[in-house]
């Protein structure tokens, strides 16, 4: 049985540094992605965290790779007890300027056996970079329920 | 063995009824789809093709038609006719809040085929021009590097 793993292209009429800033900014992220404050110094080895409007912080992981910007790389795993049996995976985020674009590919993988974060994060992303190539093209993000991506739990 | 198949869903804010417009009308395909106009009378069993400077690229037949919410067509590329068998693609759309959840299924594609690594490239970026064009009113810019390579579907 192959692994699973989730890979997205888009293409994006932005900058790689306005890209590179959209994924790594909390206040920026807070706007696009459900509204998550990713947090991080983005030093690689140090902690990354996903935090909720209150504080609280949904999931956890560490930064592999930084390299502004082209490559960004951090494993992370969702905290609800659902995923205390699985480890963090590790998403790879590359960006390449594409004549007046740039061709984000994001890879996730190395998903515990039987993992059910990983149905999670195939339902997200897309809503995720879909939100963010609306937000950087049109400046606004999309209004997506979050109830509406149908996820378990 | 299951057949390899490939599927890419991306969120746009519309509605059905323009999504379902974009997908089937020659005028704004070739605005998005560079260069590449469709025609059909979107009848199930009725023939579509796509044309490119006059030159058919990819045609077939119309599968399922089910306005604004499901088209399917077979996937037959005219430079590979005999020697590639025909796939499907499927188009779903689903109201998601001020948005449409568009999911494209590439199926029955042939397991070693040039389709499979022609359309696992070129989805992405048509359905990424087709969402800027819906949002901003502008398609992607279409000099991109490899646009013939990567959407001629031939």
């Amino acid at each position: 049985m192959p692994k699973p793993e989730f890979v997205y292209t888009t293409y994006i009429e932005t900058t790689p540094e306005r890209l590179w800033h959209a994924l790594t900014d909390g206040n920026f992220t807070e706007r696009y992605w459900f509204g998550a404050r990713l947090r991080s110094d983005w030093k690689v080895g140090s902690s990354f965290e996903m935090v909720r409007s209150d504080g609280s912080v949904s999931d956890a992981g560490k930064v592999v790779e930084c390299d502004p910007p082209k490559r960004l790389a951090y494993t992370f795993i969702n905290l609800s007890d659902k995923y205390k049996n699985e480890f963090p995976a590790l998403a790879t985020f590359v960006l390449e300027p594409y004549g007046k674009l740039v061709k984000l590919t994001l890879t996730h993988e190395g998903f515990s056996e039987g993992s059910k974060f990983f149905n999670g994060i195939s339902k997200g992303w897309p809503a995720i970079l879909s939100s963010l190539k609306s937000i950087l093209e049109t400046g606004q993000p999309l209004e997506i329920p979050f109830e509406a991506l149908k996820m378990e739990g | 063995m299951s057949k390899p198949e490939f599927v890419y869903t991306t969120y746009i804010e519309t509605t059905p009824e323009r999504l379902w417009h974009a997908l089937t009308d020659g005028d704004f395909t070739e605005n998005y789809w560079f260069g590449q106009r469709v025609a059909s009378d979107w009848k199930v069993g009725s023939p579509y093709r796509f044309v490119r400077q006059g030159q058919p690229s990819v045609g077939g037949k119309v599968l399922i038609s089910d306005p604004p919410k499901r088209l399917a067509y077979s996937w037959e590329p005219f430079a590979d006719a005999g020697r590639e068998q025909t796939s499907r693609v499927t188009f779903d759309l689903e109201p998601r809040g001020a948005a449409v959840k568009l999911t494209v299924t590439h199926d029955d594609l042939d397991e070693r085929g040039k389709t499979l690594r022609d359309v696992s490239g070129g989805w992405p970026m048509v359905i990424a021009s087709l969402k800027s064009l819906l949002e901003t009113g502008h398609a992607l810019p279409a000099d991109l590097p490899t646009i013939s390579k990567e959407t001629s579907c031939a």
